[in-house]
């Protein structure tokens, strides 16, 4: 692999003079920002148009400026504050999200090293050798707005969406912490920059197909796809975002842990989920689709491509292009259970990405260690058996024993509520007689089945009542 | 890596990868011990409900079995080493308390094991269940708990690594590792729930106090030493030309995690209401093994890390001893519950302990080795007797209910008296001996530092004597109250723990030397 | 790598707080306030909301036990983190330790899965 000179690695940050950092901070901050307001046309447009319906197109060109309008009229709501509500916490809370989802901005890469007014730097606000961590952190701390938002309303609706949330991120950020650490396999860092440098790829394997040594695709999201697609399924319950959505399934608990708010603090927590979105998208840009360096068609003929601050354009289409994801997901399923959630969340990405990551570090380790012909294969049929064996013996849960609706009837405690006859038939009016002597006949035959029974008894004694 | 041939910026660091040197026999003990736990831990998440208990009782016991095995054959090699990268030292003291955690521990497993007193066992499946629901009243008619053989495997793993530990941090891994587990046990009473659930949480709250202060404590020793070794740390001390104020300050804090695990005044007031609330085979596992271990880590660390500020510490540690002595005895004395009283004469029992240990002498090593697997023996067999004397709510375990005991049932009434009558160190039990050791090592130094500790020892001895015949007198001379307890025959298992408890109370008070000889032998700590 | 890399990320987190602070503040200086008792009432669908224990009173257990596997996993997680960076040197040794440790971390999980931790309901 070549070391390109404009590829920055982790000797190029920390160098830069202030009014750099200064201007780097604030273009990063502005780029957040916009892409909130753009983020929010664009979704409302997408959905609109996978809706059939125009969306936005009322406020500036093309309905862009709505986002702002709503902004604007946000600010000039009145801002509420509940009597049972916990006054510091409930004031400050809506702003932890949005402070930490734009602070994680400032190590996501977005291209090459170029020149700043003679300064040659890094298109990035700066990078760490844990840079990685650092979003992590920011998307859990990004969690305590959410659960002291909801805990502070001193209401019941919001108290029960923050804690779902909670759980709901923090089992997520199991699956995404995981997921990652084939990609720190593979790459050998944890800085952003370093693993997109170690994203640019393009050698030839060294075992071959007839004599063809094919290029190893370099971008994680095909050389570590369980990892990638992992990282996108818990990105989505990261972010709260459909099909996900469950702290905010207003069917159940209003608006989640907002219920309470009004005014900017309701807009900050919407701006944070925004904010998230386009910080995740950048992350699997970084992390899975090689960065800020150009796809490969483009490369085959165009040598330039990953140089100047041309990188930020493919950046930003990957960028565009996860979000659309994002948008189109949302437009299309509907929204899981909370108990099958975390079923997927616990019993289904977590052991999975346990097992993709020991499976790699074993290829890995046999690669290295060079073993003989014969124990290589010992060693991969052992795995394969154990995994085997583990599968099969795995007992399955047993299947809930069908009982019969009499015996449903009977198990009641006795005194519960009088229940309506079990085959659904509308029990006769009394002062319908006729209707009872023409329906009893289909009773009669169905005297076999069990439920007909219980519905004859019922209208017997609906009919000795009378 | 050939296939993906991905250099990494990480690459360029070298990084120098030393890998510890392992000797898997010496360490087999511990490693059996673990991996039969976990394989507990999967039997009880895949076995069918009904074999369970069969299973892991089963599983538990072999496990000992080859664990003492394991210590044997380390003895008979003779191995003195320091293995893992001198994390743990396999020497005399480690392989004597080894073998004796594990004949303890083989014992106390039949006492947890026993369900032939109470249906379903002495233990509850799902403590949280709240008291007089409707689902306790299911869970009353229930198997109990089978998680209790892997946690007391578990507990005894990291008791082995404890008395093993050469350095602060193995030591404090081990401390935890055979902590977590007790507290859990001690919560899981099928009886008396909330006073169970009560003792656990008292004892983990305070016992995660004595673990912070270890661990600052092994922060300061690392500050003074630059090593958490004790080797290391017995070498800075030798030659500090510093302050030695970080080495008292850490030395202090982890005096007080490993005081609070033997229960030495003032860490001792967890004790009587641990001991009283845990479930009774708990209880006798905790006071049995737990002293072993702790007391293992305690004399491991004044004889190898501290030896050279033996002067320093012995007056602030004899005062403890002192006091633990004192209040010991003299508290016992107004206990009436049986099992607070066998709380607060384990604490004096500890005081005794510290009086061997701070002799700082081949012989007060070996007494103090003596007297853990004397004692051991005793406390177990006496918590068996104590989960014989039952009534319809549970055991009787207030003194009142005891009376007139003697014409109900007495084997068992005579056992119990041959085990008060140790405790209070009569001559031809092992009670006697123990103490006899202790004292005369403590003599031999012949400082004045032992020998106040002596007087103090034989008075408290005196003071103790007290209660323990007034339980005698109780059972043999008062009249039977008015709805006496019952006896329970004990089932096979807790007839076996306590033939063993007693026989080796008896054989060791009547023939101590094979025992005396080989804790002599042992005596030698390596650093 | 000296520690003036980190500065950036200070610098915006600040920019950060002082934007949403700022906002949070500007709003309460040109929005309305037009008091009315119910409006500062706790809203539970329209319906007398239901009075709530001073601390925002109990919650299912489950929400505690997720909390308590997520540190189990987090933990296991913290430990992967750098072996998973130093695995091209660690080799074979670092591979099988690892084995060993999720090994023993899986079986916790088999047993918390087949306890029914895992479930929700």
């Amino acid at each position: 692999m070549r070391f390109l000179t404009q590829d920055p690695t982790l000797a190029d940050f920390g160098h830069d003079p202030w009014w750099l950092i200064l201007l780097k901070i604030v273009v990063a901050f502005i780029f957040g920002m916009s892409m909130i307001l753009l983020g929010v046309w664009f979704e409302r447009r997408v959905v609109a148009r996978m809706a059939v319906r125009p969306g936005l197109n009322q406020v500036g060109p093309f309905g862009l400026l709505q986002t702002l309008a709503d902004g604007i009229k946000g600010i000039l709501k009145e801002d509420l504050l509940p009597r049972t509500a916990d006054k510091v916490v409930f004031f400050f809370a809506p702003t932890v999200p949005a402070i930490f989802a734009l602070t994680a901005l400032s190590v996501i890469p977005f291209g090459p090293m170029v020149s700043i007014f003679g300064v040659q730097t890094p298109l990035q606000v700066t990078d760490v050798p844990v840079a990685v961590l650092v979003v992590l952190a920011c998307s859990a701390m990004g969690i305590y707005g959410i659960v002291l938002g909801g805990w502070a309303s001193g209401s019941t609706y919001p108290l029960l969406g923050g804690l779902r949330s909670s759980a709901q991120m923090i089992s997520y950020e199991v699956a995404m912490g995981l997921s990652i650490v084939a990609v720190f396999m593979t790459a050998g860092t944890m800085s952003t920059s370093g693993i997109v440098a170690a994203q640019a790829g393009g050698s030839e394997a060294s075992w071959s197909i007839f004599g063809w040594h094919p290029t190893v695709p370099s971008w994680y999201a095909i050389l570590l796809i369980p990892s990638f697609l992992i990282f996108v399924v818990s990105a989505f319950g990261e972010t709260n975002r459909a099909p996900f959505d469950l702290p905010e399934a207003e069917t159940e608990l209003v608006a989640g842990y907002m219920t309470e708010y009004s005014s900017i603090k309701f807009l900050l927590y919407l701006l944070s989920e925004y904010v998230a979105m386009v910080v995740m998208s950048s992350i699997i840009a970084t992390m899975f689709l090689g960065g800020w360096r150009a796809p490969w068609p483009i490369t085959a003929f165009w040598s330039g491509a990953n140089s100047g601050w041309w990188p930020l354009l493919w950046f930003l289409a990957k960028v565009v292009l996860l979000l659309f994801i994002f948008v189109w997901v949302r437009a299309t399923l509907p929204r899981l259970r909370y108990d099958q959630f975390m079923k997927l969340g616990w019993k289904v990405l977590l052991p999975v990405n346990l097992i993709w990551i020991l499976l790699l570090g074993g290829l890995r380790v046999m690669q290295d260690e060079q073993f003989s012909g014969r124990n290589r294969w010992l060693i991969i049929g052992g795995a394969v058996v154990a995994v085997l064996l583990v599968a099969l013996l795995w007992p399955a849960r047993k299947a809930e024993p069908k009982t019969t609706l009499e015996e449903q009837m009977s198990a009641r405690p006795s005194g519960s509520f009088p229940l309506p006859p079990l085959d659904l038939q509308v029990p006769p009016s009394p002062r319908a007689k006729r209707v009872v002597a023409e329906r009893r006949p289909a009773n009669v035959t169905a005297s076999g089945a069990g439920s007909g029974q219980v519905a004859d008894a019922d209208t017997d004694a609906d009919e000795k009542e009378v | 890596m050939n296939g993906f041939t991905i250099a990494t910026p990480a690459q360029v660091l070298a990084i120098d990868v030393r890998l510890p040197d392992l000797d898997y026999a010496a360490m087999a003990p511990m490693l059996v011990l673990f991996g039969a736990a976990c394989l507990g831990v999967l039997v009880d998440a895949f076995a069918p409900r009904q074999s369970r208990h069969t299973i892991q009782f089963a599983l538990s016991f072999i496990a000992l079995t080859v664990a003492l095995l394991a210590v044997i054959r380390e003895a008979r090699v003779g191995s003195r080493e320091l293995t893992a990268d001198v994390a743990l030292a396999i020497d005399g003291p480690t392989l004597f308390l080894q073998g004796t955690l594990a004949v303890l521990g083989i014992v106390a497993l039949l006492l947890v094991g026993e369900r032939a007193l109470e249906k379903g066992g002495p233990f509850v499946s799902q403590a949280a269940i709240p008291v007089g629901s409707e689902a306790d009243r299911r869970q009353a008619r229930e198997e109990g708990a089978t998680e209790v053989f892997p946690l007391t495997l578990f507990a005894l793993s990291g008791m082995m690594l404890f008395v093993a530990a050469n350095d602060l941090l193995t030591m404090f891994v081990a401390l935890e590792v055979f902590s977590l587990p007790l507290y859990l046990l001690c919560a899981l009473a099928r009886r008396r729930r909330l006073v169970s659930q009560e003792a656990a949480l008292k004892y983990f709250l305070l016992g995660a106090f004595a673990s912070a202060f270890f661990i600052f404590g092994m922060a300061l020793l690392y500050g003074f030493a630059g090593t958490v070794s004790f080797g290391g740390i017995h070498d800075a001390a030798l030659l500090a030309t510093t302050s030695p104020l970080l080495l008292f300050t850490g030395l202090a804090m982890v005096a007080v995690g490993l005081l609070f695990k033997i229960a030495a005044v003032p860490f001792h007031v967890w004790t009587p209401d641990v001991y009283q609330g845990a479930p009774t085979s708990v209880t006798a596992f905790m006071a049995a093994c737990t002293k072993v271990a702790a007391f293992g880590g305690l004399l491991r660390v004044l004889y190898v890390a501290f030896d050279r500020a033996r002067w320093d510490i012995e007056p602030v540690i004899g005062t403890i001893a002192i006091l633990t002595m004192l209040v010991g005895a003299i508290l016992a004395v107004t206990q009436t519950d049986i099992k607070r009283l066998l709380a607060y004469s384990s604490i004096a029992n500890a005081g005794y302990l510290l009086v061997g240990a701070l002799a700082f002498s081949k012989e007060g090593l070996s007494s103090a080795m003596f007297y853990l697997a004397a004692y051991g023996f005793t406390v177990i067999a006496a918590f068996a007797v104590i989960t014989l004397v039952r009534d319809d709510d549970g055991e009787a375990t207030h003194l009142s209910r005891w009376a007139g005991l003697g014409r109900e049932a007495p084997l068992v009434a005579g056992v119990f008296t041959f085990l008060m009558l140790a405790f209070a160190g009569i001559p031809l039990t092992s009670g006697f001996t123990s103490k006899f050791a202790v004292f005369g090592a403590a003599l031999g130094v012949g400082e004045a530092w032992p020998v106040a500790l002596v007087i103090v020892g034989v008075v408290t001895s005196m003071i103790l004597a007290f209660p323990y015949l007034r339980v005698v007198v109780m059972m043999w001379l008062s009249e039977p109250a008015e709805q006496s307890p019952t006896v329970a025959i004990p089932g096979a298992f807790t007839s076996a723990a306590l033939m063993v408890g007693v026989l080796a109370t008896l054989l060791l008070g009547v023939f101590p030397s094979p025992v005396l000889d080989l804790a002599d032998r042992a005596a030698e700590f390596i650093r | 790598m000296s520690l003036s890399a980190y500065v950036p990320i200070l610098a915006l987190f600040a920019l950060a707080t002082a934007f949403t602070l700022f906002s949070v503040g500007i709003s309460q200086i040109v929005g309305p306030k037009r008091y009315n008792r119910a409006k500062l009432e706790a809203y539970e669908c329209g319906i007398e909301p239901s009075p709530e224990p001073v601390g925002g009173g109990r919650f299912p257990v489950k929400f505690y036990l997720t909390a308590m596997l997520f540190i189990i996993f987090d933990i296991e997680i913290i430990f992967l983190y750098p072996w998973a960076v130093t695995f091209a040197d660690l080799g074979l040794f670092g591979f099988v330790e690892m084995l060993l440790f999720i090994g023993t971390v899986f079986i916790a999980y088999a047993y918390v899965w087949r306890r029914g931790g895992l479930d929700w309901d």
